[in-house]
């Protein structure tokens, strides 16, 4: 409660001090789909990614999804760049018409800003970006190899969403001397005979993040299942891992700010942004200490972290 | 029926509120019973149900047949569960356990949350089955707004469960109440009998006293108060009762003395009064037992004296002589006649006989007294008959018209008779046009010596006792008189008689026959008096009528006599005898000396009503002094004739 009246405090501070200056030339606006705490941790760590390289205060406007829909399409206000942070954000923002302003999208998964340029009709370019909350695969396979040097049979669960990326994993997967064994679900009932078929003989279930695969009501049932079939499952976020996942990558919402801030900076330095979609490049690990222990593996976060951190400098 | 009811009055206003209590009590307990256990039943019923649909999540998510096997035969164990079965998303049948009756499932819509269908005995609950939905709190979450919302069941668990443990325990809870109520009830019962027994028994203590003082019963107050307790309730009530008691039997006592006292006063009183009317009844027996002797006595003179010649002047004197004679006769008559009466020793013969008869002899009778006196007698005959006593009837109605005619100064005397309308009787009326009795003196007048308007007692004017008379004889005899009278207009006396049917033979009326000669020569009559000149008397008369006589004044005079060879054919005696205890006694032991039953009459001038009844126990004729010639003359001829006695009173 504390947490959430806090959050809803420097929202409005943040908000204010945007409106104090808005008669002033606003060079980065930020659109925040909500206002909860990834949210407003992301923010905080843009802004002061920003000023922390001589961006004003005043120069940076945050809102709210809700404000930036009531303002007229004729009346928004010329800023260079535009940060969304939330999926959400990024529709309103890719349907908006913001003449020569970069937009870059934070905090969406992979597969909701494909949505998003699906529905805009857009495709991901200099002046339309995002930095993905998903792992690169490659690093997520790393892990694998780190942390459960022993598995060979990776199982992986796709959905509509996320099944494009499936060939690329198997790829990636036999590089690093693993087997990819996958399914793809269509409907939500053939969830336990998919998962069923995966986990059969499979050392880990990677989970890769799709709303008709994983989501809030399916997470119990395919944590039992894989924990009966006695294999872990690496998942995306720290939620899984308080839930009943072995381990997670991720990264913070601060991670993720501080990452847009970088960028943010380069657009406003005269530099475009890439024209393919980013990866997050800072990351943590978190670890079920309980589950590690069930299943016999002596893990410890920090030291994955350390470890992929260190296989991943050039 | 006031001990009861008390009681019971009593018992129900203690018991009333009690039950009322226990009622209303044991309702709310068993409505709040059922209410709870009812609840409770259901709440372990859905608890049942949900935690079915919790642990058969994953079972569903897995499509486990055999794990949701498992569950639904535990579930199957938990009480009162009857059928148990798992559904998946399609509705098919995971799993199922129970009774096969049971299995039949109502129509229920897998998406329907929640079913409580009551059948007969059974419920069936019904509960979806949904994923656990775990927050995750996830960035990714926000791509999923597109499917907010909750997801499909993963199937639907359905139970039924039986309500017979459930109407068990309200049947055992209802008995339970049921119980509890009987039991309070109880106990009221007894509590309010013995409380209000410390009430009621002293109410009842005081009832019983009050209707024993009611009695009259005083000393069931001292009885009582001995038993009464200090803490008695109603102790003041009843010691004011004993004070109450005390005091009606002081007064009780008060009065019962002073009612002794009078008593006491007024049987001295009466005794006294008794006494003197037995001196008076002695003295005038004695004065007319010694009147008597003479007047009998002299009657017979009279009667001797008239059969002899005299001169005209001598004639006359000796009429005269007869009428005071004969009034002095009538007078001791009358007297006689109350005595009978009194005495009850007139034998009613009742028979049916004309009234045309009856009134021809009383014309024959009184008509020449009428004429005598210038009245006009008449009698209005009639042909019905009437049942009475002949002589009895004859001797009232010849009283009536006799004090009729001598109470009518002018006008006359009419005797008639008349049929009474709807009843079997006759009304026999003397009329007069006398002087009328006063409405004040109507009842005396039946008094024995009662005369109006006579205080010197004019010996014309009767004695006073043919009312008298009248008035036993129709008490005798069962005729109602009534008298009807006007003073100075007249009188009339009526006599109801029951009617009787008429018959072949008139009753023959006891008429002297005088006229029928009987030869007398050969007739002995033995004399015994011992009064020497009633004696001669009689023997001059009876010797007059050419009779033999023997005279004897004892007993023992008579005994020698018979010894003499003296046989005579008729006894006559006195009654008192101076060597004898009674004539009866001496007729007796003459007959017996005589050896055959000789016709016999007693003469007496005693008029004691015991006298009468010995003489006619003895079967006597009985004649009384002073006797008249042609009296003894009739009843000596009827003696000779029948040669038996066949009534033993003289009836004349």
């Amino acid at each position: 409660m504390i947490q959430r009246l806090h959050g809803i405090l420097v929202w409005l501070a943040l908000c204010l001090s945007g409106l104090q200056t808005q008669a002033q030339g606003i060079k980065v606006h930020i659109v925040s789909s909500q206002a909860s705490a990834p949210y407003l941790d992301a923010a905080q760590a843009l802004i002061k990614g920003l000023s922390s390289h001589g961006v004003a205060r005043s120069e940076i406007q945050v809102m709210s999804l809700a404000d930036f829909s009531n303002v007229s399409p004729v009346a928004l206000p010329t800023g260079k760049v535009w940060v969304a942070l939330g999926t959400q954000a990024a529709a309103a923002l890719a349907k908006a018409q913001l003449r020569g302003a970069s937009v870059l999208s934070a905090l969406i998964p992979g597969s909701g800003f494909e949505r998003v340029l699906r529905q805009s009709g857009r495709q991901a370019s200099a002046q339309f970006n995002a930095i993905y909350l998903d792992q690169p695969l490659q690093r997520q396979l790393v892990l694998i190899r780190l942390a459960l040097p022993r598995a060979k049979r990776v199982a992986v669960l796709w959905g509509p969403e996320s099944w494009n990326r499936a060939d690329t994993l198997r790829t990636l997967a036999n590089t690093h001397g693993l087997v990819l064994r996958d399914a793809r679900l269509k409907v939500e009932s053939d969830l336990f005979a998919a998962l069923q078929s995966v986990l059969d003989g499979s050392d880990v279930l990677l989970a890769q993040a799709d709303p008709l695969v994983f989501n809030s009501s399916s997470i119990q049932n395919i944590l039992m299942t894989s924990i009966r079939d006695k294999v872990p499952l690496v998942a995306f976020s720290p939620a899984y891992v308080r839930a009943g996942a072995l381990l997670a990558i991720y990264s913070t919402p601060t991670q993720v700010g501080t990452q847009a801030a970088r960028w943010v900076l380069d657009v406003l330095a005269q530099r475009t942004l890439p024209e393919q979609a980013m990866a997050p490049d800072d990351f943590e690990i978190s670890v079920n200490l309980e589950v590690a222990r069930v299943l016999n593996l002596p893990l410890d976060a920090g030291q994955l972290q350390l470890s992929l951190k260190r296989l991943e400098q050039p | 029926m006031k001990t009861p009811d008390i009681r019971l009055r009593m018992l129900l206003a203690a018991l009333l509120p009690v039950l009322l209590l226990s009622v209303l009590l044991s309702s709310v307990f068993l409505a709040t019973r059922f209410e709870d256990i009812t609840e409770a039943y259901q709440l372990r019923t859905r608890a049942v149900a949900r935690q079915l649909a919790l642990i058969s999540e994953f079972g569903l998510f897995a499509a486990n047949r055999i794990q949701l096997q498992t569950l639904v035969r535990g579930a199957l164990r938990e009480p009162d569960v009857r059928w148990v079965a798992i559904l998946d998303q399609q509705g098919q049948m995971l799993a199922s356990a129970g009774d096969v009756q049971a299995g039949a499932l109502p129509p229920i819509s897998t998406l329907q949350e929640q079913a409580f269908l009551d059948r007969e005995l059974h419920d069936v609950l019904t509960q979806p089955v949904f994923a656990t939905d775990l927050k995750l709190d996830d960035l990714y979450e926000d791509t999923r707004q597109g499917n907010a919302g909750r997801a499909a069941p993963l199937g639907l668990v359905v139970l039924k469960f039986s309500r017979q443990s459930l109407n068990a325990q309200k049947r055992d809870i209802l008995l339970l109440g049921g119980l509890i109520s009987a039991l309070g009830l109880l106990f009221g019962a007894v509590l309010a009998v013995k409380l209000s027994a410390g009430v009621i028994r002293p109410m009842m203590r005081v009832s019983h006293l009050i209707e024993r003082i009611g009695h009259g019963d005083f000393a069931a107050a001292a009885q009582v108060q001995a038993q009464t307790h200090l803490n008695d309730p109603l102790r003041d009530l009843q010691q004011n009762l004993f004070q109450m008691a005390d005091r009606l039997a002081n007064v009780q006592r008060d009065l019962e003395l002073q009612v002794a006292t009078v008593t006491h006063a007024l049987r001295e009183k009466k005794e006294e009064a008794e006494q003197a009317t037995h001196a008076k009844s002695r003295f005038l027996a004695a004065a007319s037992h010694d009147l008597r002797q003479p007047v009998h006595a002299l009657g017979m003179f009279v009667a001797r004296l008239a059969q002899l010649s005299h001169d005209a002047t001598t004639r006359h004197l000796i009429d005269k002589l007869n009428d005071s004679v004969l009034a002095m006769q009538n007078l001791l008559d009358g007297l006689l006649d109350i005595s009978r009466l009194e005495a009850k020793a007139i034998q009613i013969k009742l028979e049916s006989l004309p009234l045309a008869d009856l009134f021809e002899r009383l014309a024959l009778d009184l008509v020449p007294l009428a004429q005598d006196k210038g009245l006009r007698l008449r009698f209005r005959s009639s042909q019905v008959w009437v049942k009475s006593d002949p002589a009895l009837l004859y001797r009232i109605l010849l009283n009536l018209v006799g004090n009729a005619l001598r109470y009518t100064e002018t006008g006359g005397v009419l005797v008639a008779c008349r049929r009474i309308s709807g009843a079997d009787q006759v009304a026999i009326e003397v009329w007069d046009t006398g002087m009328g009795i006063a409405p004040e003196h109507q009842e005396a007048v039946f008094k024995e010596f009662y005369q109006v308007d006579n205080p010197a007692r004019q010996r014309s004017q009767g004695m006073g006792l043919g009312l008298n008379i009248v008035q036993r004889s129709c008490q005798l005899l069962n005729h109602p008189l009534q008298l009807v009278s006007h003073q100075g207009v007249g009188t009339r006396f009526r006599l109801t008689v029951p009617q009787a049917a008429p018959q072949a033979q008139s009753a023959v009326l006891p008429v002297a026959d005088a006229s029928e000669p009987l030869d007398w020569r050969h007739c002995t009559v033995l004399v015994i008096e011992d009064d020497d000149l009633v004696r001669q008397a009689l023997v001059g008369l009876l010797e007059s009528w050419d009779m033999t006589v023997a005279e004897a004044s004892s007993l023992a005079r008579a005994n020698q006599l018979l010894g003499e060879g003296v046989r005579p054919n008729l006894l006559i005696s006195d009654y008192c005898l101076s060597d004898a205890p009674n004539g009866i006694m001496v007729i007796a032991q003459l007959r017996q000396r005589l050896a055959y039953p000789v016709p016999s009459c007693l003469i007496s001038g005693d008029t004691d009503p015991e006298l009468i009844r010995a003489a006619q126990t003895a079967q006597l004729s009985l004649l009384h002094k002073p006797v008249r010639p042609a009296k003894l003359r009739n009843l000596l001829r009827h003696l000779m004739r029948a040669q038996t006695v066949p009534d033993g009173v003289d009836r004349s």
